[in-house]
């Protein structure tokens, strides 16, 4: 079940606890008809992903064991909230979730690190084989692929990368400039942390109680200012955050057309980014200085998430072609044992012949020329099959029909079935 | 060798550059390397071509007004592709390409062949002068483009747009350093060129300067660009206003080039008595 199929408390009744998924996947492992298991489990969505050898019964084990984790909590009624997907639509599936194709927010980059830590989880508990092994990588892979090839993570959705983006557009680098915020509103430090993350070491903090700027900028090691004195601090400031939530124009356009020309018209960024403005929009109109306040941020961000959404359908095409090549893997290997099946049946007739030569007509043999005669049907059977083997093993080709009727000629030639 | 030859398979290659950094820059919107790949390629041709010229003729390619536009836009193409080693501005390229383009095939239109050279051009300053003088020019136009680039960034930014083009150009800030890196070389570049202009003139006709057309409006370029980099200098010209100007600035050079010739005859060009 994921964030669209089922409301959030149906979701938090059969979440797995970090601690506590391995232990699930044990008892996961304990139905027969489960070979292989991974449990994702965040707080958008509860998802098995197994290996099975008969679907229908897989089928029902796993609801019945969502429904045990289920009424260890609440008295949710699962039905109506799970889906299921089989085969390649299962495939595919998870290449949606691990390409953050099926996120809330669309692109967001955590879904995949989540995917590996609960696969790494199910790897070390034993409960991945061949079949997901291959898949999780797969899935892992096609989720590089959609990130490089389209713009579906490239682009900011939250207020403050979004500012952050525009910093980027403004100012080559950050580690020489020098940020101010003014006011102790909560977006104010979201934002100045992420400044100092992307390079910025300076930084001045201001508040209308100095007590409130001194705590402020010994949490961010910046320098606390007097809020009187800010206005002689702001031309060493090349992006200034306002932050206050009080209804009160702390600059004007006046004051940045001074504050310009005292720093040589060095180009300056204000981030109005409280709820209440703090800065003259008129601020926006001047050379050399970038004015954007909350509801810009936001309205740059809805157009992203909508540009997002753009290049989603790329990235689905992309995970149709993944989704049609592990197709193909998983059908090369149903040649593993129509090759071992292959061999076993040249090895028999050869076995049985040489035995019956050997106590028949050749029975005078002495033990060195048995040898040399075993040796010599041997490498004859090898070389044989050489051919045929090797074109069984090629990887496979996009034509899948071909690759499909040589199997059927195959098993039907040299009478395989039942091997 | 051909020149002629050369010189179509190097448009070709400018043409073929300028539709790759269409499809990639505009179109899909890549940091591909392809399309400078082929302006190389295209450069290597040109390059070709213009060493042909010289070694057969004993001059550079700069006497004739078709050649001087081939000149220059293989300067344009040198620089172009330094500042894309140093800056990887690519978008510059999308500007550069179409640009070189036109300009070599204009020269194809101007095709008047070389003919006997004047004796008073057989002289080392000829080279030396028309190398300089066209050297500050092609900086000046890249600073042009370089220029436009800013004026895009700077208006998206102040009326919030947002692109993945926009996204993919230089900051403002690396923008207008570029800027003032070309107009600091450039402007001694142009200063030199009037100068052995001027030396050239007063060894063959005794006269420094003879207020020829092509020397008024170079210096009224060259007081222009003085202008402007002691005011990026000193008074803290810079952004908008600065790249406005570098622009401005270009236009009287590149004017003059087109039609100053026709308008006012000067002893550049064919009458060089």
């Amino acid at each position: 079940m994921n964030h669209r199929s089922a409301p959030i408390e149906v979701r938090e009744s059969v979440a797995f606890e970090n601690g506590y998924v391995r232990d699930a996947l044990g008892r996961l492992s304990g139905y027969p008809s489960v070979q292989e298991s991974v449990v994702l489990s965040t707080c958008n969505r509860v998802e098995v992903v197994a290996a099975v050898a008969d679907v229908q019964t897989a089928c029902q084990d796993m609801k019945v064991f969502l429904d045990e984790q289920r009424a260890e909590r609440g008295a949710f009624i699962l039905d109506g909230h799970l889906y299921t997907y089989r085969g390649a639509e299962a495939v595919r599936h998870l290449f949606r979730v691990a390409a953050s194709l099926d996120s809330m927010v669309v692109g967001e980059p955590q879904i995949l690190g989540q995917l590996k830590e609960f696969y790494d989880v199910a790897r070390q508990a034993g409960t991945v084989g061949t079949l997901l092994h291959r898949l999780f990588h797969r899935s892992f892979f096609v989720a590089k692929r959609v990130r490089t090839e389209t713009g579906i993570a490239s682009r900011a959705v939250s207020v403050s990368s979004v500012a952050l983006d525009l910093a980027k557009r403004i100012f080559d680098s950050f580690d020489n400039k020098t940020v101010m915020l003014i006011g102790a509103g909560k977006m104010g430090d979201l934002m100045a942390r992420q400044l100092q993350r992307n390079g910025v070491k300076s930084l001045m903090v201001t508040n209308r109680t100095f007590e409130r700027a001194v705590t402020l900028a010994e949490r961010m090691h910046g320098s606390p200012i007097l809020f009187e004195d800010f206005p002689r601090y702001l031309k060493m400031a090349d992006l200034v955050i306002g932050c206050t939530g009080s209804p009160e124009i702390l600059i004007d356009a006046e004051a940045v057309e001074r504050v310009l020309r005292e720093r040589k018209q060095q180009a300056m960024f204000f981030i109005d980014i409280g709820d209440r403005r703090n800065f003259d929009s008129a601020i926006n109109d001047i050379d050399n200085a970038y004015l954007y306040n909350i509801d810009d941020l936001k309205d740059v961000a809805e157009e992203n998430l909508q540009e997002r959404s753009n290049e989603a359908e790329k990235a689905e095409e992309i995970i149709l072609q993944e989704v049609e090549r592990f197709g193909r893997w998983v059908s090369s290997l149903d040649r593993v044992p129509t090759i071992a099946a292959l061999r076993a049946r040249f090895d028999e007739i050869r076995r049985l012949e040489l035995a019956r030569s050997l106590s028949g007509n050749l029975k005078d043999l002495s033990s060195e020329q048995r040898q040399a005669l075993d040796a010599m049907t041997a490498a004859m059977i090898n070389k044989m099959l050489h051919v045929p083997i090797s074109h069984l093993k090629k990887e496979p080709s996009d034509d899948d029909d071909e690759e499909t009727l040589y199997l059927a000629a195959l098993t039907k030639l040299f009478g395989l079935e039942g091997k | 060798m051909d020149i002629n030859l050369l010189l179509k398979a190097t448009a070709t290659l400018y043409f073929l550059a300028t539709a790759s950094f269409v499809f990639h820059v505009l179109v899909r919107n890549t940091a591909s390397r392809l399309p400078t790949m082929v302006l190389l390629a295209g450069f290597v041709l040109h390059t070709a071509a213009l060493s042909v010229h010289f070694l057969q003729e004993g001059y550079p390619a700069v006497t004739q007004f078709y050649e001087a536009i081939t000149f220059k836009s293989w300067l344009i193409v040198a620089l172009y592709l330094v500042i894309q080693i140093k800056y990887r501005l690519t978008v510059l390229g999308a500007i550069v390409a179409p640009v070189v383009t036109l300009m070599t095939l204009a020269a194809f239109a101007f095709d008047a062949g070389s003919g006997e050279l004047p004796p008073g051009l057989k002289t080392y300053w000829l080279p030396v002068h028309v190398t300089l003088a066209f050297l500050g020019n092609a900086v000046f136009a890249l600073a042009f483009a370089v220029s436009l680039i800013y004026l895009l960034q700077e208006r998206g930014l102040k009326h919030k747009k947002m692109s993945a083009l926009l996204k993919r150009i230089p900051s403002l800030e690396a923008l207008d350093r570029l800027n003032y890196m070309l107009l600091v070389w450039g402007f001694p570049l142009m200063t030199l060129g009037i100068l052995t202009g001027s030396l050239w003139a007063g060894v063959y006709w005794g006269d420094y300067w003879t207020w020829d057309p092509r020397q008024i409006s170079s210096g009224i370029a060259w007081l222009f660009y003085g202008v402007l980099l002691h005011g990026r200098i000193t008074a803290g010209l810079r952004g908008k206003k600065a790249a406005i100007l570098t622009m401005f600035g270009f236009c009287v050079v590149l004017g003059y080039f087109l039609w100053g010739e026709t308008l006012f005859p000067s002893r550049h060009g064919g009458r060089f008595e």
